[in-house]
């Protein structure tokens, strides 16, 4: 049996294919080519909304999908790990947050984003969050002589929000210092209607630790002697640290919330919605809710400043960024799809549009934009001034266990259960523990009075 | 001879009879055709996984290049077992849990069963009352229950305040944390007593209370001399799957406390998910997890040992 096909129908196929070819590229830009589906892992956060937002936005220029799996802040990590551990992985892109980074680049399970395409070019005026994108794995270290591993989604720090309106009442200015943070929060304070400060002192998967942080390093203080250096000495007892620590515990006592020991995140976020709080420490990310009316009581009434720290000492805010690195386990087509993703994702036009869907911009050019002199982005202006100080507070893989270790000793000490001085020994004398059987270079101080 | 003596009477060498090895052989492949299969997807789904989880109890788990490497460890998971203070407290608050909240269950279950079973009308009313907690999903209980304590709006920090009490920090003070928790338990678990309680209410013979009551015993010696002795056999199942249920205790306090505050509330579920999950030690996790159900398999062995004690049948 013969089979063939009119020459007619032949030039109606080839003119249709042509068109085909052209007309989906004079409705597309041409900027980004189209590439296989991809599946992004993230958890539910204060950002999330803006980044699917831009996701969107990325969908509709592109014409590329990109197919998002919500969870947990805890069940997004098991999901990665899980994920990564596979023959195959599930999701091409993970979304990493500051305390497991590291677990996924020295597990071997992130592909370093130039070896995927040696051409890719990191956009110049994206923030490296203390180098945290980079990864060197023979020195297993996170420095920036290392391969482009990952790629910032959300460069979340602390800061410092405060009710503008009652300053303004009380004549008081914007604190720099923790002397002057403590002084208004005690001005401030009136029970039960208005706490001075409200703390997020919970135990948690990363909760107390990182609500004490910029306490901590604010004031000189730090957990390990010199991490670039290899030195992993302890330094979490020193005389800075028991300092901060018995500040943290005071401002909670004498000026905050009485259950301070037992305030998370969202508790914290809803006493300043709901107009109980003067000040709240709070990662960025939650900006949006402050104006939000639906959400809000204090709409337009807060205003940003970097945390404060000792006289002579810059703002310590610690990372609790979020990184989007590419799966090493998952096909060559969707770790170029994912990248593809990630090089239109770090453009000031999609940071723009990320900061408009109520995110953090990665990249500084925003912050130079007209939109950060908008009153509605008032926030923007302290925050470009405290990220260059961000600390990046792990640069090793346990993190998860010093942070677990951490969580209890401090929760331990806001609660009252023990005194400020033994849980800082004996959180160090656990950290140190974990750091030698890990066989780092470690050491601890003397225990501290 | 009878077919006794017939059974003990040697088969004469050479003599064999056929049909009945037929049927023998016959029988027992039915027996392994029938049972082979449950027998591989119990071996498959429970002994594989726990003779893995007890190998890994015995290693270290590191991962380079994306690869899992094993090495040995010998002991050392399980001498750390005793030097972690988050797993002694966890151990101590777990057993202080877990018989309190079974006391006050069993109590407070066999109270509303007896109720129950001594009403003649609106029984299934009553019944459907008294079971509701049971159904309602544990992260809508922890919702729940958070709301209820929450220090600044909660309804019992309320209703404090309409009689001149200072509100309490129920969540947060390490002094009402695990009563707290104790007491969510309680009123999510009492139904699970309650039905059983009254199943076994319901099928104890009448004729024994008829004839108690013709003897003129009074309404506590029926309870004291008649109803808790034959009831003996139902509390002590219940007792035991409490026990065993109470002791693996994890979402009330994941969703109310986080095991704060500090370790107050820490119990041995949370330990094992931040040791092998959060901190993703795999050898420590499994030596853990088989510490538990080491413990809890006591546990069984110890009530159902006392069920056999008391002459109860299965």
């Amino acid at each position: 049996m013969t089979f063939t096909i009119p020459r007619r129908t032949i030039l109606k196929g080839i003119g249709a294919a042509g068109l085909g070819t052209i007309i989906p590229g004079a409705i597309r830009p041409l900027h980004a080519a189209s590439v296989a589906p991809i599946t992004v892992v993230i958890n539910q956060s204060p950002w999330f909304e803006s980044f699917r937002k831009t996701v969107e936005a990325y969908e509709a220029e592109t014409g590329n999908k990109v197919e998002l799996d919500v969870n947990p802040f805890a069940g997004s990590l098991e999901k990665q790990r899980n994920s990564v551990r596979a023959s195959e992985g599930q999701y091409d892109v993970l979304i990493m947050n500051s305390g497991w980074f590291t677990e996924m680049y020295a597990g071997g399970f992130v592909e370093a984003i130039t070896d995927i395409d040696p051409g890719f070019k990191l956009d110049p005026d994206v923030y490296t969050l203390g180098d945290t994108i980079y990864y060197n794995a023979e020195k297993k270290s996170v420095t920036n002589d290392g391969k482009l591993m990952s790629i910032p989604v959300s460069p979340l720090i602390p800061m410092l929000y405060y009710r503008g309106d009652l300053y303004k009442e009380a004549g008081l200015s914007a604190p720099k210092t923790f002397a002057e943070l403590e002084a208004n929060a005690r001005k401030l304070h009136n029970p039960p209607e208005m706490y001075g400060i409200v703390q997020r002192g919970a135990r948690g998967p990363h909760t107390v630790a990182y609500d004490f942080y910029p306490y901590l390093y604010g004031m000189g203080g730090g957990i390990f002697k010199d991490q670039s250096a290899g030195d992993y000495s302890v330094t979490l007892n020193s005389t800075e640290g028991k300092e901060a620590l018995d500040y943290y515990i005071r401002l909670a006592k004498e000026a905050g919330h009485p259950k301070t020991a037992a305030s998370d995140q969202a508790e914290v976020i809803q006493a300043m919605v709901t107009g109980h709080s003067a000040h709240i420490m709070m990662v960025i990310a939650a900006w949006s809710q402050m104006d939000d009316p639906n959400k809000s009581a204090i709409v337009d009434k807060v205003e940003w400043a970097p945390p404060p720290s000792a006289p002579g000492l810059p703002t310590a805010p610690g990372l609790g960024h979020w990184l989007a690195g590419i799966s090493k386990n998952v096909p060559d087509d969707r770790k170029r799809a994912a990248v593809e993703f990630l090089r239109w994702f770090q453009t000031k036009a999609a940071q723009l549009e990320t900061a408009k869907a109520g995110g953090i911009p990665v990249n500084a050019a925003v912050y130079k934009e007209p939109i950060a002199e908008e009153r509605k982005y008032r926030w923007m202006k302290p925050l470009a001034e405290a990220l260059p100080h961000a600390v990046n507070i792990y640069q090793f893989p346990e993190a998860s266990e010093v942070i677990a270790v951490l969580e209890v000793g401090l929760n331990r000490a806001v609660a009252g259960e023990v005194p400020s001085a033994d849980a800082l020994n004996g959180m160090s004398d656990e950290i140190e523990k974990i750091m030698a059987g890990h066989s780092y270079k470690t050491g601890k101080l003397d225990p501290i009075k | 001879m009878t077919a006794s003596q017939a059974s003990l009477t040697p088969a004469r060498p050479g003599v064999r009879d056929s049909h009945k090895v037929m049927e023998g052989d016959g029988q027992r492949l039915w027996r392994w055709l029938t049972f082979g299969p449950a027998l591989a997807m119990m071996v498959a789904l429970t002994v594989l996984p726990i003779a893995n989880l007890f190998l890994t109890s015995f290693q270290n788990v590191t991962w380079a290049d994306g690869k899992p490497t094993r090495t040995w460890a010998g002991l050392t998971h399980y001498e750390a077992l005793f030097s972690d203070q988050l797993f002694s407290a966890g151990l101590w608050n777990t057993l202080v849990f877990a018989f309190a909240a079974v006391a006050g269950q069993m109590v407070l279950g066999f109270a509303m069963a007896l109720a129950v079973s001594k009403i003649t009308h609106g029984r299934v009313f009553y019944r459907a009352i008294f079971i509701l907690p049971i159904l309602i999903p544990g992260i809508v209980i922890g919702a729940i229950w958070k709301l209820m304590l929450n220090f600044d709006f909660g309804l019992i920090n309320k209703a404090l305040g309409l009689v001149g009490l200072m509100p309490h920090d129920w969540l947060g003070s390490s002094e009402t944390a695990l009563l707290s928790v104790i007491i969510v338990d309680i009123w999510h678990w009492t139904p699970f007593c309650f039905l059983l309680f009254l199943a076994g209410l319901e099928t104890l013979p009448q004729d024994v209370f008829e004839a108690a009551k013709m003897d003129g015993a009074s309404a506590w010696q029926e309870l004291w001399y008649i109803t808790l002795p034959l009831m003996i056999p139902t509390i002590i199942v219940t007792f035991a799957f409490r026990l065993v249920l109470a002791f693996k205790v994890f979402d009330e306090v994941y969703l109310l406390t986080s095991g704060g505050p500090g370790t107050s509330t820490e119990v041995l579920s949370f330990t094992l998910y931040q040791r092998f999950f959060t901190e993703d030690k795999a050898g420590y996790g499994s030596a853990m997890s088989v510490a538990v159900i080491f413990l809890v398999a006591l546990l069984l062995v110890i009530a159902l040992s006392a069920r056999r004690r008391t002459g109860a049948t299965s």
